[in-house]
């Protein structure tokens, strides 16, 4: 596929246009009064691109873009009100404050899902609400502090009107510039793993934790820069701007505009400054007309007013680019002789369950194993150990070198131990390339990731259908993406758990040609299944596990006719009264 | 015994809090929607009867005394009907869609009848009459306001009600198989849409008893409806989302902040103790109190 | 579908622009005061007076809602000022009561040179050294002195408690009441702020009490005002209550009942439904009459500001200028009391005491302070 972007759509053109003829307007025939309504649009415009990374793209309900806004606010008030401090000092001052305290409070906060992180958010804002008002003699308490000068840059003072609003947009497209930098198509394709699949994100390679405070702290900056430029625009600093109200302005404005696109900042602030002002005339139910035009904008845009317009970029960009912060590089295929895996004395318990009891396995590059056992035999469980979302109780385990017992989850992926899981865990929106190439991506490698993506989607037979989305696809199809997306990192060891699963048989022998080619290019695959039928002609090599227990390690057959192994399959009674 | 007084205060004013909650936890559990709306259904409650109140006012001889109760069914039905307007014009249009989106349109529906009420009836602060008279009862020392009582009498029958019906009827069931799955729900041969209204409805109305017996007790503002949404927020989540015991204890819990702690320190203080516990409790406990009732498994 | 919001977005903004084209107009006093939000009970007060008070008068009022943050109520000043209209049209701005918008309008006015009357009574508003800031109702510098001097010097507080409100509003005279307590002798032995959604009282109450206060002093506003009056007598506490300027407005005594009101005071720039005299009762019932409500001391003070700007035009103002010269020279006898400028802004000198009897809602005023600052 072309990598290369494609100049802007014709359907662009009437937008720039728009803007334009807005821009125009307001350098030249606007009053005062219109110019300082785009001058808090544009504030508004800061604002919702920063909560755009945490709550669009990260998808986490942040309640605190407010108290960040107002965190800014009251440094640069502070400051510039008591101490006459100019702008250049106080600016990045108040995005040093927000983005600090989003730091402080992310550790113990961003770990928590959806509504709690909320709560937590929530908790904290109305936390600072609370010391604004009280604390009389530095915040002025709910009088606040007037005073504050307008913007001052050395003997430079903006003045209100036109300086003013082209000072804030300035800087509104700065902002818009650097959330356009973030946002390259890889950490796009990250974001949208990491929301619709979390489970899955590990198995990417990507590190949820990294990410979400990378966009919390983005939030942060940008609320910060927002709440200063308001208190300069404003003249005072006092609690409103820490008050709940603004925090309903920014989530309305994101979810009006669009969550995920600068358009839809822009829109959205834009369109929901003007509103209630466009409506005063109607006096006491101005707000009411506000509020039922902001019903019937969601109800008909539940995306966002911005999914009207298509994106400028009209051929994606390659996603494999050159740096991806945060990650260490995959490691090598193991040399040859090194065991692929290596277990002994696991175990496990769950309350009252012994779900792994003193299991020991050991598997060599290129062998294909089957790990059968009935359900509940703790198959699953195994698996998740291996991969680090569980933690086993004691036991060794290591895989060439790397001590899976402590490693994170994101780390054994990189580490070159890659899985599939029951349920294709494939998010929607993205391409099959996406998913492969987003999997396959690694920190200086750009060539060596496609060449690898690349390999993947030809192992795999995909190549018919790379650029289709994977919520699209059937089922037989999901699983063979869900295996290519696993191969994309350059694994040594595949851990799969039941991967034909729900497959008709011609399926399930596409399946195992797949990984028997797989594994003569060197991985070494574990086969967690319990359908004998499909492991027969796939794996030489099969492991029993029966109530948490090992029950047989050898070649095929023999295990297929082991008596103990058929007890527990096919619960045959024994003369001595045994297996059930 | 003041102690005893501000227990029974402390008790009094977190049943009023569950009232509020509750019919929140109703709608969530049956439609994983979250009503930002709620707020002002309590608020729209009391106004219905003072409404109400002024309307009988006109028909009865001078000076005669209305009780509470008899406005009760009508401000039921007034307020079970804004339910299914906010069902029907809030969350169904777009209940497929990201639930973000059901967070602005119930943020708008407030808005309109905030507003609304504001215009229509003034700002004033305005009473409704006490649900069985006023006047107080003495008692072990205490003295309790009959409309204390009543608060909290009214919130047991109905969270008890609540409960009985969520976990031992068929109705409950299917309410919660709705919120669960709701494409199963469908399968199974459950009216999605019927559900739904039902749930709204009744939430609401839930929120418009509480809105009646709040606004003798405590007067009734048009503006009122973001305080309370926010309560009712913090009890919902601190407890586990979607469990209607968390609900319950987590408005005990602000209750008792904004009276037990407020007692022995200051009110700012009591609140802000408030948030620390909030973030405290989910340090520890990262899915609230009591969890909530069903995960992701991977 | 694609462009349409933005271009939306600039067709209706050119339109507005062009549809507004100024014609000649007569002068304008725009009226912008919390017409929705906490304070809208007050600002609702504020308009109807200046509404009564522009009737007929051939002067352009526009009505602009400012709610509860400084920035809608810049809005609504620029708007009214700027927007698509003859500037110049403007002579004198009715401004919000809310503390925070007036400190935030206040540079504006003095950069557009536009007078603002209003009843705010925040002190800081007239410390800021702005010649555009006329308050036509008593400050907390003059009400606080009457509160805390009725107190002590009436009622024989000895040892008073103050609760306030943790809004502007309340913080800005329970400091004016610490001062004037203090400066009487009899420091607050027990003082707490409560936000304006506290609906128990009891825990605060139950810390009067155990104070040992012999007065209960309130600085809150209208709801809190009648919660705390009641469920005071509700708890036996029968300590004298002389409450803040909420509790004269008519829609707090209408929260309570006769009985709960008896004994209770309050402190206020004036009481229009307790007066005897004529022309405060032809004021009220024409309040009355138009706006289907009692007036309050609000409303009265905004008439009478408004009053005294048709009085400056009547003797020739025509501009902002003269105006501003007229209100900061000339005296003006109004139906609450007579205003003049101290130099800073504040015309209002006097406050009452009223006192409800236990008999009916309607207060009677037990005691004046005239000219408390020795200005008139």
């Amino acid at each position: 596929m072309s990598p290369d972007r494609s100049p802007l759509t014709r359907q662009s053109l009437p937008l720039i246009a728009g803007g334009g003829a807005l821009a125009i307007y307001a350098l030249f025939f606007a009053s005062s009064y219109d110019q300082r309504i785009l001058t808090l649009s544009g504030i508004y415009v800061i604002m919702v691109l920063g909560y755009q990374f945490i709550f669009g793209h990260a998808g986490a309900l942040s309640l605190a873009q407010g108290a960040f806004f107002g965190v800014g606010a009251y440094v640069t008030g502070i400051l510039a009100s008591q101490f006459g401090t100019g702008f250049l000092a106080t600016f990045p001052l108040s995005i040093a404050g927000a983005s600090l305290l989003a730091l402080i409070v992310a550790v113990p906060v961003l770990r928590l899902a959806s509504h709690y992180f909320a709560l937590a958010t929530l908790a904290l804002s109305q936390l600072l609400l609370l010391i604004a008002v009280n604390w009389e003699p530095v915040t002025g308490g709910a009088n606040g502090l007037p005073g504050v000068p307008p913007i001052t840059i050395g003997d430079w003072q903006v003045t209100r009107g036109t300086q003013l609003l082209l000072f804030v947009w300035g800087l509104a497209v700065v902002a818009m510039l650097i959330a356009r930098w973030q946002r390259n198509p890889l950490r796009t394709a990250m974001f949208t793993v990491m929301r619709d699949t979390p489970l899955a994100a590990p198995a990417f390679g990507i590190d949820p934790g990294l990410l979400r405070l990378r966009a919390f702290m983005l939030s942060a900056a940008f609320g910060g820069a927002a709440g200063a430029l308001f208190v300069h625009t404003n003249r005072v600093v006092s609690p409103e701007v820490l008050g709940f109200g603004i925090m309903i302005t920014c989530l309305t404005m994101t979810v009006v505009g669009g969550r995920l696109r600068i358009l839809g900042a822009v829109i959205g602030a834009l369109l929901l400054t003007h509103l209630p002002e466009w409506f005063r005339g109607l006096d006491e139910y101005y707000l009411v007309a506000v509020g039922v035009l902001l019903l019937v904008m969601v109800v008909f845009a539940p995306d966002g007013l911005a999914s009207f317009v298509k994106p400028f970029r009209a051929v994606r960009a390659p996603i494999g680019t050159p740096t991806r912060p945060g990650t260490a590089g995959r490691t090598p295929p193991v040399a040859p002789g090194l065991p692929a895996l290596e277990i002994s004395g696991l175990s496990k318990r769950y309350g009252g369950i012994q779900a792994l009891d003193e299991v020991g396995l050991s598997i060599g590059a290129g062998e294909i194993v089957g790990m059968i056992g009935p359900n509940g035999a703790g198959k699953t469980t195994l698996a998740n150990i291996i991969t680090g979302i569980a933690r086993a109780d004691s036991g060794a385990i290591r895989s060439a070198g790397l001590d899976l017992a402590t490693a994170t989850p994101t780390a054994i992926a990189r580490g070159g131990i890659a899985r599939t899981f029951q349920t294709p865990q494939l998010p929607d929106g993205l391409t099959v390339r996406d998913v492969i190439e987003t999997a396959a991506a690694n920190a200086g490698e750009a060539a060596r990731d496609r060449a690898r993506a690349a390999g993947a989607i030809t192992s795999c037979d995909l190549t018919g259908i790379a650029d289709v989305r994977s919520g699209t696809l059937p089922h037989g199809l999901r699983r063979r993406v869900e295996i290519a997306r696993a191969l994309a990192g350059g694994p040594h060891l595949l851990v799969l758990d039941e991967p034909a699963a729900g497959l008709a048989a011609a399926e399930q022998a596409e399946i195992a040609d797949i990984l028997r080619t797989i594994a003569a290019a060197g991985p070494a695959i574990l086969v967690i299944d319990h359908n004998l039928e499909f492991l027969r002609p796939l794996a030489t090599r099969l492991a029993c596990l029966d109530a948490g227990r090992l029950i047989a390690d050898g070649p095929r057959d023999d295990v297929l006719a082991d008596t103990a192994v058929r007890a527990a399959y096919f619960g045959l009674v024994t003369a001595a009264g045994g297996a059930a | 015994m003041l102690g005893a007084q501000l227990a029974l205060n402390a008790v009094a004013l977190g049943a009023a809090y569950a009232l509020v909650a509750i019919g929140f936890v109703l709608v969530l559990n049956a439609t994983t929607a979250v009503n930002f709306a709620h707020g002002e259904s309590v608020v729209a409650g009391g106004f219905a009867a003072v409404a109400m109140t002024a309307a009988l006012a006109m028909l009865l001889p001078a000076g005669s005394a209305i009780p509470g109760i008899v406005l009760l069914p009508g401000v039921l039905v007034l307020t079970a009907l804004l339910g299914l307007a906010i069902a029907a014009l809030a969350y169904l249009p777009i209940r497929n869609r990201p639930p973000v989106s059901v967070f602005v349109t119930t943020i708008a529906f407030g808005i309109i009848v905030t507003n609304g009420l504001n215009a229509a009836f003034g700002a004033a602060p305005r009473a409704a009459p006490a649900l069985l008279g006023t006047g107080t009862i003495d008692f072990l020392g205490v003295t309790a306001s009959r409309q204390s009582l009543a608060i909290i009498a009214t919130a047991a029958l109905l969270i008890g009600a609540l409960a009985f019906v969520l976990q031992r009827t068929q109705l409950g069931r299917q309410f919660r198989a709705c919120a669960q799955d709701p494409e199963m729900a469908r399968a199974l041969g459950i009216r999605l849409t019927r559900i739904t209204l039902l749930a709204f409805a009744l939430g609401t109305a839930f929120a418009g008893a509480a809105g009646l017996l709040l606004a003798h007790q405590f007067f009734v503002t048009p503006s009122d409806g973001a305080g309370l949404i926010l309560k009712a927020y913090i009890a919902v989540v601190i407890g586990g989302w979607g469990s209607l015991r968390g609900a319950t204890i987590g408005a005990m819990l602000i209750a008792v902040f904004e009276v037990g702690v407020a007692s022995v320190s200051s009110q700012p203080l009591a609140e802000g103790l408030l948030y620390v516990a909030v973030l405290l409790v989910l340090l520890v406990r990262p899915d609230g109190i009591f969890g909530e009732p069903q995960r992701l498994r991977a | 579908m694609s462009a349409l919001p933005r271009i939306l977005i600039v067709a209706s903004a050119l339109l507005a622009t062009l549809t507004a084209s100024a014609a000649a107009e007569p002068l304008r006093i725009p009226v912008l005061v919390p017409i929705t939000g906490f304070l809208a009970l007050e600002g609702t007060s504020q308009r109807n007076g200046a509404e009564l008070a522009l009737r007929g008068s051939g002067i352009a009022f526009d009505v602009d809602d400012t709610a509860t943050s400084p920035e809608i109520a810049v809005n609504a000043f620029e708007r009214a000022l700027t927007s698509g209209r003859n500037r110049e049209d403007v002579i004198a701005v009715v401004a919000p009561m809310l503390g925070t918008q007036m400190l935030a309008l206040v540079p504006l006015a003095d950069e557009f040179s536009v007078p603002m009357i209003t009843v705010s009574g925040t002190a800081r508003i007239t410390e800021l050294g702005s010649p555009n800031v006329f308050r036509f109702f008593p400050g907390d510098v003059v009400v606080k002195a009457a509160h805390a001097r009725y107190a002590v010097e009436e009622r024989g507080a000895k040892r008073p408690a103050v609760i306030f409100q943790t809004t502007a509003y309340g913080q800005s005279g329970r400091a004016e009441l610490d001062r004037n307590l203090a400066a009487l002798g009899r420091p607050a032995v027990f003082a707490e702020g409560l936000d304006v959604s506290v609906k128990d009282m009891l825990p605060v109450l139950s810390k009067v009490r155990d104070s040992g206060a012999d007065a209960l002093l309130l600085h809150l506003h209208s709801g809190p005002t009648a919660l705390i009056v009641r469920q005071a007598r509700a708890m036996g506490l029968d300590i004298p209550i002389i409450a803040g300027s909420a509790m004269h407005q008519p829609e707090t005594a209408a929260l309570l009942t006769p009985a709960e009101l008896a004994g209770v005071c309050a402190e206020s720039g004036a009481s229009p439904i307790s007066e005897t005299d004529p022309a405060t009762r032809a004021f009220a019932g024409a309040y009355r009459a138009a706006f289907d409500r009692e007036p309050d001391a609000f409303a009265l003070g905004q008439y009478d500001g408004v009053q005294m700007l048709r009085a400056a035009i009547r003797a020739g103002a025509n501009s902002a200028a003269d105006i501003r010269a007229y209100l900061a020279a000339r005296r003006y006898r109004g139906l609450a009391m007579t205003y003049a400028s101290d130099g800073k802004g504040n015309m209002a000198h006097s406050a009452v005491i009223l006192c409800y009897s236990g008999d009916s809602r309607v207060p009677a005023i037990v005691k004046r302070y005239e000219n408390l600052t020795g200005i008139l």
